[in-house]
């Protein structure tokens, strides 16, 4: 009992300082969001108390619910396009292909270059004047598929994604990487003594073995998404006329640039309720199969 | 109690980490009040001011500020200026960021009017009443007023720009037979149908940034439309955005969107690169700044082939045509709460930074400037014909009497009428909305 008190007293004071910081650039902020989200302030002069008025408003714009949407396009982009592609492009490493190391190299690349970069050169691949897309597509003669990529309504969101893509597959590829060599070689020789090979054994034998890894892929995936803001402010900044917008941006802009801090911090509020409530629901759904 | 709120606005900037690569709220968190008490030359105190200013890209003024703060910093070996460069598109995003963390430079640059105001009502910026008899003598009441709130003076401005010059290329205009700019509005829309007939962009438009369409556009052509005191009645609530004469105008924006007069990347160009496709000759026309014309037509070998023009008087419009929308920028303006030395210093910096020299090197190299001094015999004749165009009548700028989350729901709306979303009427319905919700 008393050694473990002591123990006890080690760990408290090991995580002290971790605890003080996390504190300090986390929950306290968020109370502090909280607090200014009831107000009506410039950032400069006096606040006002206006209750949930920030709210209502929030509720019955527009703008916001299409960056919830385009938030949504941006979640399902991370889901359907980024986890299933880093999946398969860590199996193919992982088969032990020669020079898989240049190969993990080249496809973690994108995510640890800066988001800023990353913009810029999408913005540059989509140039609509010199942009690579609509080069090549005119050196394959596929003149009439050029488009406006970022500028058109259509494509705009379509094209963010694409990069968003590109960006971040790389990180879920190392991730499964990692756990698809901690899969014992006896797991796969069984499974292939029982005749499943190929792809019986990833859809019957891998994907069971990674599921926790595929779990925390996922709810990482989403947390992300909820967090974009960089990549879609340098390409488009948003637009055309609030097309591309996300909730972060909607937040900047009510905030920064048209110097609503208390509606800016309710945003911001809200966009934490938003990523827990999903976050929930994924951990919730993952558990039920579990049982 | 001070501390406290210092407190709480610093952990605000905390919470928004994420942005603070572009809000750069991390730059220069030292801007404290107190100087280096470094051992100078002779024994004096070395004072240090910091400064931030917009001056980063490569134009012709640009070169000219901080020649002069070189040039200071030269002939007062004891002040130090340290300066922050943040680029122009970021610039009031940081200064308004600092603002609110209580933390600004010593040595401000300002924007007039509906971005001043914020600063003076949260007492971030300095009266300098007793420095104003330095300009008494070369700066007029019009160019003072935007930076005057309550009967005070807060800032002197270094440069006058106007917003709304259209630059044409003469050969295109001549190709479809126009030898003089249009006067009026029918003909230049005649002018954007023949132009697009003869497979030539009419105007070149970078709108990523979004200030293009509602400064250097509506500016003036709601000012053809209504007349020059429209923008501060509606202010005043004495008229509405919803007022047909305005929804007129902004009815030209959704008019050239649809004869296909701007080129078809408007929205993803930004205002630089909306330059270099008019400079390199893609497009016929392009409406900008007075600035632009130093990069277009003063530093250009090429420049004689590009012209300079207001927008044309429109039927039935309240506006006189011959008047062109302009703003004085650049107000140099003090942090209040300096003590006494870094205070001293930082007058002494903008009594010699603001005179008379500056606004002569200024118009030497083709900018406007909003001082009454001699223009210079060897003055660029561009210059010359700059200010011919834009000295009969002075208007409004939008966003200079507008506050800026309603600037922002109208840069929004117009950008939609070139998506081919919205009405006029909306733009307009949701402007007024937006002020309206304002008190």
């Amino acid at each position: 009992m008393h050694t473990l008190k002591q123990n006890k007293l080690a760990i408290f004071i090991g995580l002290f300082p971790a605890l003080v910081i996390y504190l300090g650039i986390a929950i306290i902020p968020i109370g502090i969001s909280l607090y200014y989200s009831v107000m009506d302030w410039n950032g400069i002069g006096k606040m006002t108390f206006i209750g949930l008025d920030n709210y209502s408003r929030i509720l019955t714009d527009d703008t916001f619910w299409l960056s919830v949407q385009n938030n949504v396009v941006i979640m399902l982009t991370g889901l359907v396009g980024q986890l299933p592609l880093g999946l398969i492009m860590a199996m193919l490493l992982n088969k032990g292909l020669k020079g898989s190391g240049f190969f993990r190299t080249v496809g973690f690349m994108p995510v640890v270059i800066s988001s800023v970069m990353v913009s810029l050169i999408w913005g540059m691949i989509y140039n609509t004047e010199y942009g690579m897309l609509n080069s090549m597509l005119a050196f394959f003669g596929l003149e009439s598929w050029q488009q406006n990529w970022l500028g058109d309504m259509k494509w705009s969101m379509l094209s963010i994604s694409v990069a968003y893509i590109w960006q971040n597959c790389g990180l879920y590829m190392v991730i499964f990487l990692a756990a698809l060599q901690n899969i014992p070689d006896e797991v796969n020789e069984a499974a292939e003594l029982d005749g499943a090979t190929g792809f019986r054994r990833t859809l019957h034998i891998t994907i069971p073995m990674l599921r926790s890894t595929i779990m925390v892929a996922v709810v990482y995936s989403i947390s992300n998404s909820f967090r974009v803001f960089d990549l879609i402010q340098v390409l488009t900044g948003g637009g055309p006329a609030h097309q591309t917008e996300v909730m972060t941006l909607y937040m900047y802009n009510s905030a920064f640039m048209n110097l609503r801090y208390g509606y800016g911090s309710a945003v911001s509020i809200l966009i934490l309720l938003f990523s827990l409530i999903v976050i929930t629901i994924v951990n919730r759904l993952g558990r039920e199969k579990d049982a | 109690m001070v501390t406290m709120k210092q407190t709480k606005k610093a952990a605000l900037l905390g919470l928004t980490g994420a942005l603070a690569l572009f809000t750069a709220a991390c730059g220069n968190g030292n801007t404290g009040n107190a100087g280096n008490t470094g051992a100078g030359g002779n024994g004096e105190e070395t004072i240090t001011l910091n400064m931030m200013h917009p001056w980063t890209s490569p134009n012709v003024d640009n070169e000219v500020y901080k020649a002069r703060i070189a040039k200071f910093e030269a002939e007062h070996p004891n002040i130090v200026i340290k300066q922050d460069g943040v680029p122009s598109a970021q610039y009031k995003t940081k200064l308004r960021t600092l603002a609110a963390a209580n933390n600004l430079a010593d040595i401000n640059v300002v924007w007039p009017g509906a971005d001043l105001e914020p600063l003076v009502e949260g007492s971030l910026v300095e009266p300098i009443d007793g420095l104003m008899d330095n300009w008494k003598s070369i700066l007029p009441e019009s160019a003072l007023a935007g930076f005057n709130i309550g009967g005070k003076q807060y800032a002197v401005p270094t440069k006058q720009t106007f917003v709304d010059i259209i630059y044409y290329n003469k050969d295109m205009f001549a190709q479809v037979g126009y030898t003089e700019f249009p006067d009026t509005y029918d003909k230049l829309i005649d002018a954007v149908t023949k132009l697009k007939a003869a497979g030539i962009t009419p105007i070149s438009l970078g709108n990523k940034e979004q200030w293009p369409l509602q400064s250097s556009y509506l500016s003036i052509i709601g000012d053809r439309f209504t007349g020059s005191d429209f923008l501060t009645k509606v202010i005043n609530k004495e008229a509405k955005f919803t007022d047909p004469d305005f929804v007129k105008a902004i009815a030209v924006i959704d008019e050239l969107t649809k004869l296909g007069a701007f080129n078809t990347d408007a929205n993803n160009m930004d205002s630089v690169q909306g330059q270099d496709y008019f400079i390199q000759g893609k497009a016929a026309m392009h409406i900008s700044s007075s600035t632009v014309d130093a990069r277009i037509r003063i530093n250009n070998d090429e420049g004689d082939k590009f012209g300079i023009a207001l927008f044309p008087s429109v039927e039935g419009g309240k506006g006189d045509p011959v008047k062109s929308a302009g703003v004085v920028q650049y107000g140099i303006a003090i942090k209040s709460g300096l003590n006494e030395k870094t205070k001293a210093a930082a007058e002494e910096f903008m009594k010699y930074f603001v005179n008379e020299d500056l606004y002569k090197e200024l118009i030497r190299n083709g900018v406007v400037v909003p001082a009454t001094v001699e223009i210079p015999e060897d003055a660029s004749p561009y210059l010359k014909e700059m200010l011919e165009l834009t000295g009969k009548g002075t208007a409004p700028v939008f966003d200079s009497i507008i506050p800026t989350q309603v600037v922002d729901v109208v840069q929004n709306g117009i950008q939609a009428l070139t998506v081919g979303r919205g009405t006029p009427e909306k733009v307009a319905a949701d402007a007024q909305e937006a002020i309206d919700q304002m008190n």
